[in-house]
């Protein structure tokens, strides 16, 4: 009896598997959306994973999520192509020392659930933030919160004191993201708040679903919302296995290619292909309190003189990267000194500074396949130098804790935000002795240089752009010169998309991914 | 009797115990915490946080405290039922693994199936023409198969069936945002996604169980009842399907109940080419990110299947076979 069961069961099943396999040749998986059809709501899909929950909260650390939040949630000023621009903010006004900034908001702005947006919103969000750090957090400058007070002067106007008058703040603030206080005003755990309630903002775009587990995400444009119309009517984030085969499926709108698929995309008018600005790089990073030989500017300068960096490029980023420089801003950060010391490969040059002395350092880095072939390259390259590399290879949760703990001799990492304000410059290179180190940066370990000190302290504090540019050129002379720490590339990296599906794609001006430009979704011409 | 079957189960929670202790001290002992990321995968970004926020989110999830402290209020929650939150999902564990644990059970459930029982078979008929060109045949086909590794066989359905013929869809668990007009429509959409991930697993499993069933037909035909059932003039695939699987079941039966143990992690490369929402590529990303509180939610569940299915291979092994006592 129960051997007839199973029997019938075991049946069942493989003909309803067959039964699947076979009617499933029948219809496509392509969307049935597709664009370039008038009447037709232009539907975008793109890559998916599972980034979170699209609250201020809830998105994981690591990963886009923080940028499909932002879809829902507006700030007071957005990232352009060439720099911040009104967003609820429409006008602001920084005072002469530098200690107050007066917002003017935009009127008529609806939250999603139909509420009106008020200033007291914009003063709640601030306040709510400075107790509760969102997981991307912009109020703090080294650790510390910068904001005095928030205070409301009229319906749209918002008057904000900062503690310090420090240069980069506008930004900051105006990166904020503004939250409903009706909503928030009642959540004291909101990294567990992930009803529907948590995801209402004043965004172009609504949270119609969210399934985790697949790692999707579908957007609908808000109708009411307040600024450019959403050129996107909906835009989803599906899972993909290998995303040229679901974009060459149909599948996705949009992906990034490797360069050896380069010329299957350029050759067909079908596609179109960009090149994103450099703003992700690897670097190597010296312990100077482990080994004090990189103390000696010469030691460090023989390392930049026996690295390939155009080697680097072309053998492992496949010519999708560009040489990083020794001055750290890459080629493309609208604040990048042209003149500033580069060191060309030249190993005879690099044995001079040497001065016929042989070394031999740990190298440590983490275990992707690119990682561990820079490892590998820069081990040949250095040993006809004379400088011998061991090279140990982790997780990157066993390198990053390494480097906090200041456990290496020198490290190779990989990271982005080589784009944002050149402050970025004064957290890498200045050596503060406080506790406030950001783990991230926290200076290079035992390096000292007085000058860099003053110039990454000045800057930071030169309200006037023109002169806090004069600034940050001069530093990165400097930079390059003292060379305390060596940018090895910039990737570059192809995207290809199909322009007749959607073309709007464009870059902020700070950051290298288009889908993660919420004007890209918009009718905004700059 | 009984007094055996509570020694049985006492060993059985002996060991739980153990694997939850284990469970919980091993990942915090790995390098590295759930909050500090300074490098990101290449083209991606990552949020660091600053000491500060770190020391609150360490606070938030009662890591700073002693670890002696943290264990044992862990182990109360456990005895609650409570398997805490997790850490970068952002969402209770249980729900966690909930929603993905249906994913993983059905197509590993599946591939077990097809695999042991077409497995089956084609041993058999491998043993009973033992030597002859059939059984060269499958042999040599076996052991290559069990040699590709998994992702390689699933990249390779990937390939062909699903993008060049397009028959199947290239990833995912369901079509996403799907609008079915009946419950049947839904059913037959999910087993369409879930049929490449069930194939590649069952041909990965295949050989395993092939193997099985051959060498133990092999040593229950040479015995002196299958001469016997041969001398009464009965059918070939009476002889072998009646007579002789009936004894050579026993190896196999267990074989299915061990691999049902291991259910969690064998899918793992699989749910990784397919993009198949399971517990398997959680589990990865879980230890990846050292999220302590949900690797410790998913071992346990993987010990807890990992040693019922033992116990329950050793209940039916004793049915099975009268002489273990």
């Amino acid at each position: 009896m129960v051997k007839r069961i199973a029997k019938r069961t075991v049946a069942i099943l493989l003909s309803a598997i067959i039964l699947a396999g076979s009617t499933g040749c029948g219809h496509s998986t392509l969307s049935e959306n597709k664009n370039g059809n008038q009447d037709r709501p232009v539907v975008v899909n793109l890559e998916g994973g599972d980034w979170g929950y699209p609250t201020p909260f809830s998105h994981y650390a690591r990963g886009p999520g923080l940028y499909k939040m932002t879809l829902i949630f507006d700030s007071l000023l957005e990232r352009g192509e060439e720099g911040y621009i009104p967003w609820l903010a429409e006008d602001w006004d920084i005072s002469e020392d530098g200690l107050t900034y007066t917002f003017t908001l935009r009127e008529n702005v609806k939250w999603q659930d139909g509420q009106p947006m008020t200033a007291e919103d914009v003063k709640f969000s601030f306040e709510y933030f400075a107790e509760y750090p969102p997981v991307f957090s912009d109020l703090t400058v080294d650790g510390k919160h910068f904001i005095q007070s928030v205070e409301t002067v009229d319906e749209k106007t918002v008057k904000l004191k900062v503690e310090k008058p420090l240069a980069i703040l506008l930004g900051k603030i105006g990166s904020t993201r503004i939250i409903p206080k009706h909503i928030w005003e009642k959540v004291e755990d909101p990294q567990k708040f992930n009803t529907p309630e948590a995801v209402i903002g004043t965004g172009p775009y609504v949270l119609k679903d969210y399934i985790k587990e697949q790692g999707a995400y579908q957007f609908e444009a808000f109708k009411d919302f307040w600024g450019p119309k959403q050129r996107v009517e909906i835009l989803q984030f599906v899972p993909v296995s290998d995303s040229i085969l679901a974009f060459d499926n149909g599948e996705i709108d949009l992906t990034r290619i490797t360069t050896d698929i380069l010329s299957k995309y350029q050759s067909n008018e079908e596609y179109k292909v960009l090149r994103n600005p450099a703003f992700w790089g690897y670097r190597l990073l010296f312990n100077m309190e482990r080994r004090t030989e990189f103390k000696d500017k010469k030691i460090r300068q023989a390392f930049a003189h026996a690295i390939d960096k155009d080697e680097l490029v072309e053998k492992i980023a496949r010519e999708a990267a560009i040489p990083a420089n020794a001055g750290y801003l890459p080629v493309g950060h609208i604040w990048h000194n042209a003149h500033a010391k580069n060191y060309g490969f030249d190993i005879e040059r690099a044995k001079q500074l040497l001065d016929g002395e042989e070394f031999s350092f740990k190298l440590l880095t983490g275990n992707s396949n690119n990682e561990v072939r820079i490892a590998e390259l820069l081990k040949i390259s250095l040993a006809k130098a004379g400088i011998t590399l061991s090279i140990t290879s982790t997780d990157f949760k066993t390198r990053d804790a390494a480097v906090k703990r200041g456990d290496y001799e020198i490290v190779l990492n990989g990271h982005g935000g080589w784009g944002r304000d050149a402050d970025i410059l004064r957290t890498m290179y200045l050596t503060e002795k406080t506790s406030n180190r950001s783990p991230a940066v926290g200076g290079i370990p035992g390096y000292d240089n007085d000058r860099i000190n003053v110039l990454c302290r000045q800057q930071l504090f030169e309200i006037d752009a023109a002169k806090r540019k004069e600034i940050i050129f001069e530093l990165q002379e400097l930079i390059a010169e003292e060379i305390p720490q060596i940018p090895l590339y910039n990737t570059t990296g192809y995207i290809v998309f199909r322009p007749a599906a959607f073309d709007g794609w464009k870059y902020m001006f700070d950051h290298h991914g288009v889908t993660h430009n919420k004007l890209s979704y918009l009718d905004v011409r700059q | 009797m009984r007094k055996r079957m509570l020694a049985k189960i006492s060993e059985y929670l002996m060991t739980l115990l153990v694997i939850i202790t284990l469970n919980f001290f091993i990942p915090r002992l790995m390098p590295g915490d759930p909050f500090t990321f300074l490098s990101s995968d290449e083209g991606q970004v990552t949020v660091t946080y600053s000491e500060e926020q770190i020391a609150k989110y360490k606070a938030y999830y009662g890591l700073d405290k002693p670890i002696l402290v943290q264990y044992t209020s862990y182990i109360s929650n456990l005895l609650r039922g409570n398997i805490g939150y997790s850490i970068y999902y952002n969402d209770h564990v249980s729900t966690i693994i909930g929603k993905r644990i249906r994913w993983t059970i059905s197509i590993v459930i599946a591939a077990i199936v097809i695999s042991s029982l077409t497995g089956i078979v084609l041993g058999s008929l491998s043993a009973w023409n033992r030597n002859g060109v059939l059984d060269k045949g499958l042999y040599t086909l076996m052991m290559t198969l069990s040699e590709i590794p998994a992702f390689l066989i699933g990249i390779g359905f990937l390939f062909i069936l699903a993008a060049k013929l397009g028959w199947f869809p290239l990833a995912g668990g369901m079509k996403s945002f799907a609008n079915y007009s009946s419950f049947a429509d839904r059913i037959m959409d999910i087993l369409h996604h879930a049929f490449l991930p069930v194939l590649t697993l069952s041909v990965v499993r295949l050989g395993e169980f092939y193997l099985l069933a051959r060498n133990s037909m092999i040593s229950v035909l040479t015995k002196d009842y299958m001469r016997t059932a041969r001398a009464k003039g009965l059918g070939k695939m009476r002889i072998i399907f009646r007579h002789g699987l009936k004894n050579a079941m026993l190896p196999i039966v267990t074989r299915v109940f061990l691999s049902l143990g291991a259910l969690f992690g064998g899918a793992i490369l699989v749910e990784n080419v397919f993009h198949y929402p399971g517990v398997g590529r959680l589990m990865r990303e879980a230890v990846m990110v050292r999220d302590y509180v949900l690797v410790q939610g998913i071992f346990l569940l993987v010990a807890i299947t990992v040693l019922t299915m033992n116990l329950i291979a050793d209940i039916i092994y004793r049915r099975l076979d009268p002489r273990v006592s």
